[in-house]
């Protein structure tokens, strides 16, 4: 085995992409950003909160931020922290000389992660105290009941409403202002990214799954399954989305997983017609025919031997759907149909800006729409780089 | 059936396709037997039915538009027309494997040798995953690839048409099939190669005492490896007789023309001897023998235009379906 010289084993078609996709500065800057943003959907509560992470009341040390998190927000700690983890492992694992090894090592890490990962939400689920906490650590302070605080960098709640602050252009103190009723923006900007994200990944997720099965099922059988499938699609397609979810959430409680269900039970059309195409042009491919001479089990044949040489359209497509859905979620929200406040999501916080007082408040547009608007921006960016990479004809000799 | 060692045997066959512009009768009538460990030849034109014939053994016919019409096809006994659709993924691939025409595009791109050859091995057998990895590398190394334990990790476009070839053999035989088709295994690589990949299916049809249909359209091919030989013209088998036989004593004017048409070592010739006329079309065969417009005796001959020939047994174990062919009776 040791005279195998790692550089002679072939790039699989993933890494040739990646090289590729790569090569590109936009690309690497876009992903990086969409990174960063979700760090910060992540870690909101540990960047925007009026809580302390340390104080000493009364000569004794308290962590009030911590004990006020929910179970909700360790859970999504621990589900970043073990996914991160598991990238560095595959890193180093694609590094390694022995591909064989290689996969059986993945494969066990990739269960161990998901042990723990289970293991540990039903833990933070069961024993995680919900503890309300209303204490006006500030008003301590300023009393000097309390010394040695030390506060996230931007130490407001994104829930509060402090009237004699309220309509605050961006200062010292707020950054990026304050809206009508005294909440800080940069505050709800990034608490608000957890919706917006959400949003973008659960829809798209939920919609590309339904667009992958049903366009495979269609292009592989074809004849009559795909034409009454393809009439659905076309009844589908001829509703109008944005109106039945605001159609839907009249009737429904106002919820966020209302919304990203909705987005992504209407929105598969498009997937599924990419997958039926390449499943139409890979049915007759030599090595599906190969395959069911093999005896392969139709699931084998459809997802493990067709599914990756048609996937890459929808990858595409998957990326310019997660900006779509954010674009949809910030509509709605602006509408005021979308999650319910105090929850902040950044199309709400674009509508405060003209919504109160007559006068426009530029800041409480601005911020919010640039966000969005770099958001979106980012995803079509990296749907684009992804298209070139994909596109042999643009792939440059390695 | 099985007292004379008989692995398949087909009866009466017939494969239709429903077009727009009508019946299209790919196989019609086709009846043969292979033995075990022997070699079946089909040989024919494009488009002659044979690869058809193939599909419809594996049952691999895509239907709509594809229809196995009539006919038996006998797997060891069995009727396999009449299994379920699951009983016959068990047997392809395990029991009667296939090697394609094409070995450029018959790997899947996006996963490694080892990989494809380990799915297709613990598909049938019951194998960890070493297991199958240790017997893949095997397997490599008995279709002469060199350096199996690095071929394994690579992927299939680093491979070479002839390499690609043996892989897919090796992917057919790793479950040691009791029957394997061969589809034109050589019609896209290199004479040198050819001779190759044929010496090697030679090799491994003695040492796993498998039973081989092979389907060609290169008589220089059946010459040297089948023990018997099948010859196809529009849908029909024309005439059937052991190897030796076909090419000392043809009796049909079809294979009379074919064999007539291979160049001949040694004799000096401006123009290769050719089988006037072209091929015709399933949708639209011409009436009586399907072979009169293109025979030097038919083309003139009532019977031959109006009445079909069957394939009737003119001397032992020699089969023809012409109604001038010595000893036919009329």
């Amino acid at each position: 085995m040791n005279e195998i010289n790692n550089k002679n084993w072939g790039t699989s078609y993933g890494q040739l992409v990646w090289q590729q996709f790569t090569r590109n500065r936009t690309n690497l800057f876009c992903l990086c950003f969409i990174m960063v943003l979700f760090t910060m959907a992540v870690f909101a509560p540990l960047i925007a909160n009026d809580k302390p992470f340390v104080i000493r009341i009364e000569n004794k040390l308290c962590f009030p931020l911590f004990s006020t998190l929910t179970a909700n927000d360790y859970s999504v700690f621990l589900t970043a922290i073990i996914g991160i983890t598991l990238l560095f492992l595959i890193r180093r694992n694609s590094l390694k000389v022995d591909p064989f090894l290689r996969s059986a090592v993945l494969w066990k890490q990739i269960s161990i992660c998901a042990v723990i990962l289970l293991i540990g939400i039903s833990l933070l689920q069961i024993f995680t105290p919900r503890k309300l906490d209303a204490t006006d650590y500030n008003a301590m302070l300023a009393d000097s009941k309390a010394t040695d605080a030390i506060f996230p960098l931007v130490p407001y709640g994104y829930g509060r409403t402090d009237i004699k602050v309220s309509q605050q252009p961006p200062s010292r103190e707020h950054w990026l202002g304050t809206d009508d009723v005294g909440s800080d923006v940069l505050c709800r900007l990034i608490h608000g990214t957890r919706v917006s994200l959400s949003v973008g990944f659960v829809a798209v997720g939920i919609s590309s799954i339904i667009g992958i099965v049903f366009g495979a099922i269609m292009g592989y059988f074809g004849g009559k399954i795909d034409f009454l499938g393809m009439r659905l699609l076309e009844i589908m397609m001829s509703v109008p989305t944005f109106f039945l979810i605001i159609t839907i959430v009249a009737f429904f409680p106002r919820s966020l997983f209302n919304i990203m269900v909705i987005i992504g039970i209407t929105s598969w059309t498009d997937d599924a017609r990419f997958i039926r195409a390449e499943f139409f042009k890979l049915r007759n491919q030599d090595f599906v025919q190969a395959a069911i001479s093999l005896g392969l089990p139709l699931r084998s044949i459809l997802f493990r031997h067709m599914l990756p040489n048609g996937v890459a359209p929808v990858l595409v497509s998957i990326t310019f759907g997660v900006a779509g859905a954010i674009f949809i979620e910030s509509a709605l929200s602006f509408l005021g149909f979308g999650v319910a406040p105090p929850t902040p999501s950044w199309g709400q916080m674009l509508s405060t800006g003209v919504s109160t007082s007559g006068q426009f408040l530029w800041w409480l547009s601005l911020f919010p729409g640039t966000a969005i608007f770099f958001t979106v921006t980012a995803y079509n960016l990296l749907g684009e780089g992804l298209r070139d990479a994909i596109d042999p004809k643009l792939r440059k000799a390695v | 059936m099985t007292d004379n060692g008989i692995i398949l045997s087909v009866q009466n066959l017939s494969t239709f396709f429903d077009t727009e512009q009508g019946t299209a009768k790919a196989v019609q009538d086709v009846s043969f037997d292979i033995k075990k460990g022997q070699t079946l030849a089909l040989v024919g034109e494009s488009g002659c039915g044979k690869s058809v014939t193939a599909l419809s053994i594996m049952r691999l016919i895509p239907s709509p538009p594809g229809e196995i019409a009539a006919g038996k096809i006998f797997f060891k006994n069995h009727n396999i027309l009449e299994l379920p659709e699951k009983k016959m993924r068990l047997i392809r691939g395990d029991k009667i494997a296939m090697i394609f025409q094409e070995p450029m595009t018959s790997l899947n791109p996006v996963y490694t040798i080892g990989d494809q050859i380990v799915e297709a091995i613990t598909l049938h057998q019951k194998k960890t995953y070493e297991q199958a990895w240790q017997m893949a590398e095997e397997m490599l190394a008995k279709v002469h690839i060199p350096e199996p334990a690095r071929r394994m990790f690579e992927y299939p476009h680093l491979l070479s048409g002839g390499m690609r070839q043996r892989v897919m053999i090796a992917m057919a035989i790793s479950c040691k099939p009791s029957l394997l088709i061969a589809d034109e295994p050589t019609t896209a690589l290199d004479v040198t190669i050819q001779a190759q990949i044929l010496d090697l299916l030679d090799e491994l049809q003695q040492s796993e005492d498998m039973s081989i249909l092979l389907i060609t359209h290169d008589l220089g091919v059946v010459a040297q490896r089948a023990d018997n030989v099948a010859v196809m013209y529009a849908s029909r088998i024309a005439e059937q007789c052991s190897c030796m036989e076909l090419f000392n004593k043809p009796l049909h004017p079809y294979t009379k023309g074919l064999l007539n048409s291979l160049p001949q070592l040694g004799t000096r010739q401006n123009r290769l001897n050719t089988i006037a006329g072209n091929v015709p079309e399933p949708l639209n065969f011409p009436s009586g023998c399907k072979f009169h417009p293109r025979c030097p005796i038919g083309c003139n001959d009532k019977r031959c235009q109006t009445a079909e020939p069957a394939l009737k047994e003119v001397s032992k174990n020699h089969f023809a379906a012409c109604w001038y062919a010595e000893g036919y009776e009329k």
